[in-house]
């Protein structure tokens, strides 16, 4: 693995990128290495671009801010693609030789200028139907970030699937308090589940069955992951 | 704070400013039913006006602190114009901080000494003209008062920038021609007092400052109601003889003249049910308690 | 004091919280690691810090931090807290609070700064010291919610102690230190302790926290070198604060006498600041060639790109200042002395900081104003990298050709 690993999670605003960066990196300092997650958004605004960061590394970290030159980008909702709905473009600007790109779409999404650009960075690309997965198992699209988060572990074992546990009881475990926007999203999936030990384990659970897809489609390739 | 507080250290007295020591030997500090009428026999609160001669202002700021109910507690607010350049010797703790923000000021005070001393009444009284109230300041103005901030606020209107040399004010007069209002006012004499009623003031009151029983009436509803119920505000007429070319002798005259029945300070009194209620109870047991008195000092009388 | 409990040291608060000597929670008590956003930091500090008031107002990034210090008034740790109305009624809520014997604390950013800016230089005048956590972002226009550190810059000679947090491990400490050196009686200053909006206060980092039992001693407002507006202590005839008007010699000389005492008061926070802070300023491989001084992040992205060139086998030293006002003027003089290339990067567009140092040190031509970014642009250690073999580089040719 790499010294350095940086995640640029692009999502719309409403989608949970920055509670999922927040957990992951929770995760990582969870193990005793070190993170540092931090979000990027315009107004507070729903289906707007939102963006967030994650930095993992077993050295301590200064650098903070946006991630300009990422190991790892997820995009989060098709729209960031096809809209442009992105802070930066094309969406792989600055993505590392031998990356790693997961998108939650349920067709094959870029176009094939695209592809052979990532195909030059070495980049490996990973699509995956977050969002129906989420609704399959957690019952709401408002769980896809955790999908996504399951696909990025499951393709990097970047962090133990325990310590993701552990990050989720911190996050939605006790009582949390976020922005405005965010404090309305928790009420709402809260609502969904009759008990926060339900929440939590069927946000598990879909963080699980991402970690199986793309363990599995790591499983494919013959040489191992570079990042 | 008790008017024990306020003593001379004997070794000192002689070098002590002989207005020092007026002050501690004659103010009306902790004196019951002190008003207006102390005026001329004690020691007032207020060295020296430092107005222009024959300012109504100088008299209303008298007759203001006269009637404070309890002075030693009490920490006045003002602001930038005529009222600060007399502020400086007034004899309660005052504070002077921007031009516009004595509400806001007022607010963060009154919360401070509310939790400072949660058992003692500290009141807070501001005291600022009509371009601070009313222009500068009207948002932090309106604020204290729907946020229910328990102080008095005191507008002592000249209906026009004095202190900056006579400039137009949202308490000018519709078509008054003044400075930076070349083609006269351009519209109507701000309704402060039915605003004040309608952000939250417990009580609101307009007036002149001709007759001194009726300041001293209205002056205590408004600190004594503030201090339990809410908001109070207090409208006092204080022209600016100079900008309305007056001579000093006019002052009086012209405040009488502005108070008749249909003139715009002719007196009025916005009062909540509360208040009034509040007024009426305080009363009853002001009675009561001279009556009490009465009794027990007759058998005594008699033995 | 009429109302309060036992406020002396090794008393117990309403929360069950122990007063300590300050040095005690600073240097000695134990503390616990979390992995926390800046934001929630301020709610541990303030939780902390034995606040009276606080007065909110919603603006990004600050907004999630004063909520917080709201919850902590629901639980009990802060006396009083409401939301005003703007940012300049809030500042004058704040000295109002101030004026009347409480410790005050309140935050804001970029564009709450500047409309709220002619408190500022009040306070100092009126030696109020108030805490303000200033969460930097760029001001209008056009319009931008992002880090930048322009409003700093207004800031410098407001009469404020300013002190410029790198981490949310600094901010917390920052917050606790900075009620505590603003109270001296021979400082009693506001203080501004900044933070750089998002990239501290939206952060999630590891933090090493004392514990919730303990908390700082109470301000005490009869230590403060001007009489506190309670109407408590005599003599009676005190105003806060007594302007001249009138248009004479004495006036002239009470304003200006008043103001150099306040710049008198700045500089005697000096030795406190040192004292709390561990020094003015960090130094790190201070004896290289090339150095990079800068505050907040624009450091910590500086330290990335010292590893960055380090592997290409150049040298890079730190200095990283802490207090910005009263500023290092002596250390900055011998931190530099051997530096042969002065690298200030910056998150604004004007350079402010680089100008400071370009007035403290001699040879100034060593100073290199930049790299900068500004509006939220996040500054990677790569550019700052760049940037310096850049000028190397070019520095070279000049001997060359000079």
């Amino acid at each position: 693995m790499r010294k350095r690993i940086n995640i640029r999670i692009s999502g719309l605003g409403g989608q949970g990128a920055v509670t999922s960066a927040h957990v992951l990196a929770t995760a990582v300092y969870k193990e005793g290495r070190h993170a540092i997650s931090n979000p990027f958004f315009g107004a507070e605004k729903r289906m707007a671009p939102a963006e967030s960061y994650v930095r993992i590394s077993d050295q301590k970290i200064y650098d903070r801010g946006e991630i300009v030159y990422p190991d790892i980008i997820m995009l989060y909702h098709p729209q960031v693609y096809t809209m442009g709905k992105c802070y930066t473009m094309p969406f792989y600007s600055g993505l590392k030789k031998g990356g790693l790109v997961i998108i939650n779409t349920d067709h094959p999404l870029l176009n094939e200028e695209d592809i052979q650009r990532l195909e030059e960075l070495e980049a490996r690309l990973l699509y995956i139907d977050a969002t129906q997965i989420a609704v399959d198992i957690a019952g709401t699209e408002l769980a896809s970030n955790m999908a996504m988060v399951g696909a990025l572990v499951g393709a990097t074992k970047i962090v133990a699937m325990d310590s993701l546990d552990k990050a989720l009881q911190d996050r939605f475990g006790k009582k949390y308090v976020a922005s405005g926007g965010t404090a309305t999203l928790d009420e709402a999936i809260k609502k969904k589940f009759a008990k926060k030990e339900q929440l939590l384990a069927k946000n598990l659970q879909t963080i699980q069955k991402g970690y199986e897809i793309s363990s599995a489609w790591v499983e494919t390739f013959k040489t191992p992951m570079l990042v | 704070m008790g008017k024990n507080n306020l003593k001379i250290c004997s070794d000192l007295e002689d070098i002590m400013p002989p207005e020092y020591r007026e002050l501690v030997a004659s103010a009306t500090y902790g004196k019951e039913n002190r008003g207006w009428k102390d005026i001329g026999s004690a020691k007032e609160l207020i060295e020296e006006h430092s107005l222009c001669a024959g300012c109504p202002e100088a008299i209303a700021f008298r007759y203001v602190l006269a009637s404070l109910p309890n002075p030693e507690d009490t920490v006045m607010v003002g602001s930038t114009g005529c009222t600060s350049l007399v502020f400086p010797h007034v004899a309660v703790h005052n504070i002077h901080s921007l031009f516009g923000n004595q509400n806001a000021v007022a607010s963060g005070l009154k919360r401070a000494l509310k939790l400072r001393f949660p058992d003692r009444e500290k009141d807070v009284v501001v005291l600022a003209g009509d371009g601070a109230t009313v222009d500068i300041g009207l948002d932090m103005t309106l604020q204290a008062w729907f946020r229910q901030e328990k102080f008095t606020t005191i507008c002592f209107d000249n209906e026009l920038y004095a202190n900056t040399g006579g400039q137009e004010s949202g308490l000018t007069q519709k078509g008054f021609v003044m400075k930076m209002a070349p083609q006269g006012k351009q519209f109507n004499k701000v309704r402060m007092p039915e605003i004040a009623r309608e952000s939250g003031c417990a009580y609101v009151a307009i007036l002149t400052v001709s007759k001194p029983n009726l300041v001293e009436r209205v002056l205590k509803n408004a600190v004594l109601i503030a201090r339990t119920i809410g908001p109070t505000y207090i409208q006092i007429y204080t022209p600016c003889i100079l900008e309305i070319g007056k001579q000093s002798m006019e002052g009086l005259q012209e405040m009488r003249d502005a108070e008749g029945p249909n003139d715009r300070f002719a007196f009025r009194e916005f009062i909540t049910d509360e208040a009034k209620a509040f007024l009426a109870d305080m009363d009853e047991k002001k009675k009561a308690a001279a009556a009490a008195k009465i009794g027990t000092a007759a058998p005594a009388g008699v033995k | 004091m009429a109302g309060n409990n036992n406020r002396s040291i090794g008393a117990v608060n309403k929360k069950g919280q122990k007063i300590v000597e300050p040095e005690y929670l600073f240097f000695e008590a134990p503390r616990q690691e979390f992995f926390m956003t800046g934001s929630e930091i301020v709610k541990e500090a303030i939780r902390r810090a034995s606040v009276d008031i606080s007065v909110a107002y919603p603006i990004t990034p600050q907004s999630e931090a004063a909520a917080l210090v709201g919850e902590l008034w629901t639980e009990g740790y802060v006396g009083d807290y409401f939301r005003g109305e703007n940012e300049f009624a809030v500042m004058s809520q704040c000295a109002g609070a101030s004026f009347g014997g409480a410790r005050v604390f309140t935050t804001t950013s970029g564009p709450g700064t500047l409309r709220a800016f002619e408190n500022f230089p009040m306070w100092s005048g009126a030696r109020l010291p108030i805490l303000i956590n200033v969460m930097v972002r760029g001001v209008n226009s056009p319009l931008n919610i992002q880090p930048d550190t322009l409003e700093m810059a207004f800031l410098l000679d407001t009469g404020m102690l300013i002190w410029h947090a790198e981490t949310a491990q600094e901010l917390f400490d920052m917050l606790l230190k900075g009620f505590i050196v603003a109270e001296q009686p021979d400082v009693h200053l506001p203080i501004a302790v900044c933070i750089d909006g998002f990239f501290v206060s939206h952060t999630k980092e590891m933090v090493s926290l004392t514990g919730t039992d303990i908390c700082l001693p109470h301000y005490d407002p009869y230590r403060s070198p001007v009489p506190c507006m309670d109407m408590e202590a005599p003599p009676m005839r005190m105003m806060r604060d007594p302007f001249v008007m009138k248009s004479n010699y004495i006036s002239y000389a009470t304003h200006a006498s008043w103001q150099q005492e306040v710049r008198g008061a700045v500089e005697r926070a000096r030795k406190y600041s040192v004292r709390y802070l561990g020094g003015m300023i960090e130094e790190e491989n201070s004896d290289a060639d090339i150095l990079i001084v800068s505050s907040g992040t624009a450091v910590a992205q500086g330290r990335e790109a010292v590893r960055l060139l380090a592997e290409e086998g150049i040298k890079v030293g730190i200095v990283r200042i802490k207090s910005i006002r009263p500023f290092p003027t002596e250390e900055l003089r011998q931190a530099t002395k051997n530096a042969r290339l002065i690298f200030v990067p910056e998150f604004n567009v004007s350079g402010w900081m680089a100008r400071e140092i370009k007035s403290t040190i001699d040879r100034n031509h060593r100073v290199i104003a930049g790299p900068h970014v500004a509006g939220g642009m996040t500054m990677p250690p790569e550019i700052i990298a760049e940037e310096i073999k850049k000028v190397m580089h070019l520095r070279k040719k000049e001997l060359v050709h000079g």
